[in-house]
C-alpha cells in the first residue's frame, strides 16, 4: 500500500515535469536527424512530380543552346504537349516523355497568388513562350555570327562564348532564372507551404487520424510539404540528407542556395533551410500545425533572399565587368542576363507573415524596363548607376546589404 | 597548425583592408611610374610585339611554302618556324592589356585543348570565321599543334594527310595568317594610340596603367602560367589529373620548354628585362627596391627572384612531354606547382601592398 502510493506520486511528478517541458504545445515533435519519415515501416516522403519538372527544366535550357532544335520542339519540352495539345515526346529521356506533367502548367501556378489572379498567370506563361520563340527567330539565326550593339549574335567571354539578342540578352538565362521564381519557388512557398493547400479540405482530420491518400503511403498533408521540399531537393543524390550536396544537384534553386551558402556573409542558410523543411514535415507528422507554419515561414523568408541575394551579385558582377577600362562585354551581359531572371524571380518570394512578394509583378517589370532603359540597345548602354540603383532597390526590402551580396 | 593558418589569412586580410582604406587612390611614394610606363612601352613591350612578329612573319612563309609544294622538306621547315613561333609568344602573352585585351589575342593565339572535332569539321566544309568567339578553340598554336603532329596516328601518316589534303594546308595556311595579323593588328594600335594612352595615365589609379599592367602581369601569372600550364593539367582544380590539358599536347616535345620559355618571361619582366635579357632599371624590382620592401628580414625582390629559381628547378625536373609527366609521375607536376604558387603569396600579396595597388580581379563563380 505504502509502496504503491509512492509510485503514484512518483508517476504524477513525471507527468507534470513532462507538460511542463512541453508547455502545452500540443503533441510533441520527434525530429528525425535526416529527412526520413515512415509509416508502418515504409517511406511517405514522395516527390516524383517535382524531380520530373526539375529534370525538364534541365532539358528545356539545354536545347535553347542548339541552334538545332526547333521552336515547336522547344515549346513542346516547356508544356509537354503539342500545340494543339497532344501527347509531345520532345525529351531525350523515356520517362520525361511518359509524364503527363509539365513545366508551363506549373508555372506562376500557386494556389496563395495566382487562384484568382490568372490574368498574370497568362501574361508570365506567354513572356516565357516569348523567349523561348525569340531564342529561335532573334538569335538562332545569328548564331555564327558576331553581336553587335542592336544586333543579335555570338560574343566572348573569356574562353565561353554567349548568345544574346540585339539587347545584350541571352535568352537561355532569362528561362533558366525565371524559372527558379515562376516554377520552383512559386509552386514552394506560395503554393504547398501554404495553408490554403496544407490544410484543404479534410487535410487536418485525415492527417490527425493518419488516414493516407488513395493507394499512397503518405497523407494528403504530408505529400504537400513533401513536394515543396521536392523542388530545392528533387534531383539530389542523397534525397534525405541532401546539404552536402546542395549546389551541385540542378541548374535551378538547389544550385544558388549552394551559391549563396558559399558567400561566406550568408553562410549557413543551407543548413536552416533543409532544418526548416525537416521539422515542418516532423511536426506535420506530430500534428502540431503551429511550428509547421513557424518553419514555412522561416522557409518562405530564407528561400526568398537567396533570389534577393544573386540578383544583386549579378547586377553588382555585371557592372563590374563594363566598368573596365577595356569593358567585358560578354562577361557582362551573360552576368546581367541572369540578374534578369533573378529580379523576375522576385515577384515570385514571400514576405513571412504576409500575403505579399517582396516585389510586385509591376515593380519588377518596372525594374526590368528600367534594366533596359538607358539607351535604345538595352544592355549595350546601361549605366553603373542603373546597376547600383537597382541593387540598393532590391538589397533594401531584405536584411542584406549590396555589398554583402554583391561579391 | 590550422589554427595558425587562419590566423595568417586573418592577419593579411587585416593588414591588406588597412591598406586599402584610402580606396587605393594616391600614391604614397615617389617612384617614377611615368619613367617605368615610357620604359615598359618603348624597351619591353612593343620590341617584344616585334620580335614576335618576325617570327610569326616566317611562320606564315613556312606554311605557304608547305601549301605550295607539301613535301618532307617544307613539313620539317614549318614545324621549326612554330616551334620558334610558339616559343615567342610566350613573351607577348602576358602583355594582354589594351588593344590585346580588346581583341582577346591570347584567347585566339592560344587556347587549349584545342577543339580536334570543330577543326576537322571546319577544313570540311571549308568555311568558318575565325573572328566567332566560339571558334577560338578551333585556331591559334594548338590548332597548329594537332595539324602539325596529331591529326593522323603518325608522323608519316601525317605527311600524307597534307600532301593528300589540299584542306588540311588551308587550314594551316588560314590558321599561321591569323596569328600573324592578330598581333600585327595589335602592334599596329599600340604604335598608332595606345603607346601614347598608355605612358599618360602614370598616376596610382584603378585605370592607370602601372595598376593595370601589374594586374594583368599577376592575372598572367596566376592563370595561365601557374594554373593553365601545370596546375590544371596536374588536376589541382578537377581533383583527376588531366593530362589532355597540356600546352603543345601533340607535338610531346615542345611543352617544357614553352613552360621555361613563360617561366623566363614572367621573371624577365619582373626584373625589367628587354626581350634579349638587358636590364633598363624600370621592372618591379627596382620599385620594390626604391621602396625599400623587406619581408621577414630580406628585401621582397630577392624572395621573389630566388622563388622564381625554385621554380624553374623544379620544371627542369619535368619530362619534355608534360603529358606524359602527368600521367607517369604527376607528383612533379605537383612540386612544380607548388614552387609557382608560392611566388603568386610574394606578388600577389606583399608586392601589390608595397606598390599600394589593389587587386582588380576576383574569380568568377564559373557559370
Amino acid at each position: 500500500m505504502k509502496t504503491s502510493n509512492l509510485t503514484f506520486l512518483l508517476l504524477l511528478l513525471t507527468c507534470l515535469v513532462y507538460t511542463g517541458c512541453d508547455d502545452d504545445d500540443g503533441p510533441s515533435i520527434m525530429e528525425p536527424t535526416t529527412y526520413s519519415f515512415e509509416r508502418d515501416g515504409q517511406t511517405t516522403v514522395s516527390f516524383s512530380g517535382q524531380t520530373a519538372r526539375i529534370q525538364m527544366g534541365e532539358e528545356l535550357i539545354s536545347a535553347m543552346k542548339n541552334p538545332a532544335v526547333s521552336a515547336a520542339t522547344l515549346l513542346e519540352m516547356f508544356r509537354n504537349q503539342t500545340e494543339s495539345g497532344g501527347d509531345a515526346n520532345p525529351f531525350s529521356s523515356a520517362a520525361l516523355n511518359d509524364e503527363t506533367k509539365s513545366i508551363a502548367s506549373k508555372v506562376a501556378a500557386s494556389e496563395d497568388f495566382f487562384s484568382s489572379n490568372t490574368a498574370t498567370q497568362a501574361a508570365i506563361r506567354a513572356e516565357f513562350e516569348a523567349w523561348i520563340n525569340a531564342q529561335v527567330s532573334e538569335v538562332y539565326p545569328r548564331w555564327e555570327e558576331l553581336a553587335t550593339a542592336g544586333i543579335a549574335g555570338q560574343i566572348a567571354d573569356g574562353s565561353s562564348t554567349r548568345y544574346v539578342n540585339a539587347q545584350g540578352l541571352e535568352y537561355n538565362q532569362l528561362v533558366n532564372k525565371s524559372l527558379i521564381g515562376a516554377l520552383m519557388l512559386d509552386q514552394a512557398l506560395n503554393n504547398y507551404l501554404g495553408t490554403a493547400v496544407l490544410d484543404a479540405g479534410m487535410n487536418r482530420d485525415e492527417n490527425n487520424d493518419g488516414i493516407v491518400a488513395t493507394d499512397k503511403n503518405y497523407t494528403t498533408m504530408e505529400h504537400k510539404w513533401d513536394e515543396a521540399y521536392g523542388y530545392l531537393y528533387g534531383t539530389s543524390p542523397s534525397e534525405a540528407s541532401p546539404v552536402a550536396t546542395t549546389g551541385d544537384d540542378d541548374s535551378f534553386l538547389n544550385k544558388y542556395v549552394g551559391r549563396v551558402e558559399g558567400d561566406d556573409d550568408f553562410a549557413g542558410i543551407s543548413q536552416r533551410i533543409f532544418d526548416a523543411f525537416k521539422r515542418g514535415r516532423a511536426a506535420i507528422v506530430a500534428g502540431d500545425y503551429d511550428e509547421r507554419d513557424v518553419q514555412a515561414q522561416l522557409l518562405r523568408e530564407e528561400l526568398s533572399k537567396v533570389i534577393g541575394v544573386r540578383a544583386v551579385y549579378y547586377l553588382q558582377q555585371g557592372k563590374n565587368a563594363l566598368a573596365q577600362a577595356t569593358p567585358d562585354f560578354g562577361g557582362g551581359f551573360h552576368d546581367i542576363s541572369e540578374g534578369y531572371g533573378f529580379i523576375f524571380s522576385l515577384q515570385f518570394t514571400r514576405q513571412p507573415d504576409s500575403r505579399d512578394p517582396y516585389f510586385t509583378h509591376e515593380e519588377v517589370n518596372s525594374m526590368l524596363d528600367d534594366l533596359l532603359g538607358d539607351g535604345s540597345n538595352g544592355l549595350w548602354d546601361v549605366t553603373s548607376t542603373t546597376l547600383d540603383n537597382l541593387s540598393n532597390m532590391i538589397a533594401d526590402r531584405f536584411d542584406f546589404t549590396v555589398e554583402q551580396a554583391g561579391s | 597548425m590550422r589554427f595558425l593558418f587562419s590566423l595568417l589569412i586573418l592577419a593579411s586580410l587585416l593588414s591588406y583592408s588597412s591598406c586599402d582604406d584610402d580606396g587605393g587612390g594616391s600614391s604614397t611614394d615617389n617612384f617614377d611610374r611615368a619613367a617605368m610606363l615610357l620604359s615598359w612601352a618603348d624597351q619591353v613591350i612593343l620590341p617584344a610585339y616585334a620580335d614576335f612578329l618576325e617570327k610569326s612573319s616566317e611562320l606564315q612563309t613556312s606554311a605557304q611554302a608547305l601549301f605550295d609544294e607539301p613535301d618532307a622538306t617544307t613539313l620539317a621547315a614549318l614545324k621549326s618556324s612554330f616551334a620558334e613561333a610558339y616559343l615567342g609568344w610566350q613573351s607577348i602573352s602576358l602583355f594582354q592589356i589594351g588593344p590585346a585585351e580588346q581583341v582577346g589575342l591570347r584567347e585566339q593565339v592560344n587556347a587549349y585543348p584545342t577543339n580536334t572535332d570543330g577543326i576537322e569539321a571546319n577544313m570540311q566544309s571549308g568555311s568558318y570565321n575565325f573572328e566567332l568567339p566560339s571558334q577560338r578553340s578551333r585556331q591559334g598554336f594548338p590548332a597548329l599543334d594537332y595539324l602539325l603532329y596529331g591529326s593522323a596516328a603518325d608522323e608519316t601518316a601525317v605527311l600524307d594527310r597534307i600532301v593528300n589534303e589540299a584542306a588540311l594546308r588551308e587550314y594551316i595556311l588560314a590558321t599561321s595568317e591569323r596569328i600573324h595579323q592578330l598581333v600585327s593588328t595589335v602592334r599596329e594600335t599600340w604604335v598608332s594610340s595606345y603607346r601614347q594612352e598608355f605612358v599618360s595615365l602614370s598616376d596610382n589609379t584603378a585605370t592607370s596603367s602601372v595598376n593595370r599592367m601589374t594586374n594583368d602581369y599577376v592575372f598572367y601569372y596566376e592563370k595561365f602560367l601557374r594554373a593553365g600550364k601545370v596546375g590544371i593539367p596536374a588536376g589541382i582544380f578537377s581533383g583527376t589529373p588531366l593530362p589532355g590539358h597540356v600546352e603543345a599536347l601533340y607535338n610531346k616535345a615542345l611543352g617544357k620548354q614553352l613552360l621555361l620559355a613563360a617561366l623566363e618571361s614572367a621573371q624577365g619582366f619582373f626584373n625589367g628585362l628587354d626581350n634579349s635579357g638587358v636590364a633598363h632599371g624600370n621592372g618591379f624590382t627596382d620599385y620594390l627596391d626604391f621602396l625599400n620592401t623587406v619581408k621577414d628580414g630580406a628585401d621582397l625582390s630577392q624572395l621573389i627572384n630566388t622563388q622564381f629559381e625554385a621554380a624553374r628547378q623544379a620544371i627542369n625536373n619535368l619530362d619534355d612531354d608534360l603529358s606524359d609527366q602527368v600521367r607517369e609521375d604527376n607528383l612533379l607536376m605537383l612540386t612544380a606547382y607548388d614552387e609557382l604558387q608560392r611566388n603568386v603569396v610574394l606578388i600577389k600579396v606583399d608586392m601589390l601592398q608595397a606598390f599600394n595597388i589593389s587587386v582588380d580581379f576576383v574569380d568568377a563563380d564559373g557559370d
